[in-house]
């Protein structure tokens, strides 16, 4: 069974560790996210789920545990970890465009740079993608021209920019303005519609109930419950989880 | 009107005497060529090195601190070449820090005539003052860059690294460019303070355009417009570095309209 299934699993994670300092934030996470999963973590702040997410494209770096991306331990030393970056889009809370390039520049930065594509096939595939989201005449302008919702979307392009195999998104609504946040999440949903393998962080809790294929609630740490979304949200079991449900819902 | 006639006539000589008996204006020329020279040779240099050193400076800061009996006792117990790694950066990090005490610590004169009789004592001067004042101005422009990286947010970096640029690639592309439109202010003023201190290059007997005016002054006892002339130089090269610092820093606020 777990054999035949090996080539379903996009991300397996075991034994996950993770301190800074003396403070532990991750204590033992094990976790096996297959392809096309729509995963969403939730939890208060300080439970550890952003620091899991980091791990997950070594953006910090674990301090116990292993972590297989498509088969490949990115956890082994020598591991080219940036070939495996590229592979995993991520998507932050405070967008994290360059600010001194031009959104086609964003865009087209990292697939030429890593010689993915041609100039052209960058330029092609930038233009289809903002076209896709609305905002192709935004191509020349500068990230800080822009609203929030808009920077969050190109942002999330960027990374699609590098076809990737998993997104990551680290509270990608947390910073925008009320009336900014469907359109950051309608793209996400059309992200998912098209089978994008997603781990996504967020106090979105309609999200997790209409996108997610499963929903893990996080604390102290650790994955203290997990379940699909309708479960999830009907029949909380872990006091912790009823306790926060009920202050978010 | 005597008076304004006889004033005339003075300034008339002396700048005749100054300038144009002798070929004078020749020994100029030479000065204010030595000057640019050693100015531009210094400013490569200490952008080269400043660069460097904060780049290293700032990539310790953000793998470390490691100790050198620390890192020694996780050798001994892995055998992992990574721990004599971090000996190596701990030590290059303590040498720098010994350079910029050291070279922002004394006088450039005095470095400058260390370089010139004790190290390269036998070494063209124009040479040697672009060494000293270039070794010299890296020090402080090492400080003025370290401060731009470290005041760009860290997600930039996170947004390259994950998009799977290296390192470097993240550093030059991403971050610098950033670093520098923010301390392009700071840097200019280098380079002004740079040019100005050219001044004291006399002291290890290249002529520059101080040393000039110097020596021309010695033969002609007047002093009046040898040195006029000299503040004028450099008040002009200062406004035309100014022009073009601002003219530079409208082009990079081009990101900054909203």
């Amino acid at each position: 069974m777990a054999d035949m299934d090996k080539d379903n699993v996009a991300i397996k994670v075991r034994g996950l560790w993770k301190s800074f300092g003396d403070h532990e934030v991750l204590k033992g996470i094990d976790e096996t996210i297959k392809k096309g999963e729509k995963v969403v973590v939730i939890g208060p702040s300080g439970s550890g789920k952003s620091t899991f997410l980091r791990c997950l494209n070594l953006l910090e770096k674990p301090t116990a545990g292993q972590i297989w991306v498509d088969g490949e331990e990115i956890t082994a030393p020598g591991c080219k970890v940036d070939n495996l970056r590229q592979r995993m889009g991520m998507v932050f809370q405070h967008f994290n465009l360059f600010p001194h390039m031009t959104i086609m520049r964003n865009i087209t930065l990292a697939p030429i740079q890593k010689g993915l594509m041609s100039k052209d096939e960058a330029y092609e595939k930038a233009t289809s993608l903002l076209k896709r989201i609305g905002l192709w005449e935004k191509a020349d302008a500068y990230p800080n021209m822009l609203s929030g919702g808009q920077k969050q979307r190109v942002a999330i392009v960027r990374s699609l920019a590098m076809n990737p195999d998993v997104m990551l998104f680290d509270e990608p609504t947390s910073a925008l303005d009320p009336e900014m946040v469907g359109e950051v999440l309608s793209l996400m949903k059309e992200l998912a519609q098209v089978g994008m393998t997603m781990v996504v962080v967020t106090h979105e809790m309609g999200f997790a109930r209409e996108v997610g294929t499963r929903v893990l609630f996080m604390d102290e740490g650790i994955i203290m419950e997990q379940n699909t979304p309708n479960e999830f949200f009907a029949q909380p079991k872990h006091p912790r989880l009823k306790d926060f449900l009920a202050k978010v819902l | 009107m005597d008076w304004l006639t006889g004033i005339i006539s003075f300034c008339r000589d002396a700048v005749v005497r100054t300038f144009i008996v002798d070929n004078r204006y020749q020994i100029f020329l030479d000065g204010i060529k030595h000057t640019l020279i050693i100015t531009l040779g210094a400013l490569f240099v200490g952008v080269a090195i400043g660069v460097a050193v904060a780049i290293s400076k700032v990539y310790y800061y953000q793998v470390g601190p490691y100790t050198i009996m620390g890192s020694l006792k996780l050798f001994f117990k892995t055998r992992r070449l990574e721990f004599l790694g971090r000996i190596l950066l701990r030590l290059w990090d303590g040498f720098l820090n010994v350079y910029l005490t050291v070279f922002r610590g004394t006088p450039v004169v005095v470095q400058l005539m260390i370089w010139a009789f004790v190290v390269f004592a036998t070494a063209d001067g124009i040479l040697v003052a672009i060494i000293g004042f270039g070794v010299n101005s890296g020090a402080y422009v090492a400080e003025i860059v370290r401060a731009g990286i470290m005041a760009i947010d860290k997600g930039q970096t996170e947004a390259g690294r994950s998009l799977g640029l290296s390192a470097a690639a993240t550093m030059r592309l991403i971050v610098l460019p950033q670093a520098f439109k923010n301390v392009l202010p700071a840097l200019s003023n280098e380079l002004i303070a740079l040019l100005k201190e050219t001044s004291i290059v006399g002291y290890i007997a290249v002529v520059d355009i101080t040393k000039a005016a110097a020596l021309v002054r010695a033969r002609t006892f007047d002093a009046f417009i040898p040195l006029l002339f000299v503040s004028a130089f450099y008040l002009l090269m200062v406004t035309i570095l100014t022009f073009f610092q601002k003219k530079l820093e409208k082009t990079l606020q081009a990101s900054d309209r909203k």
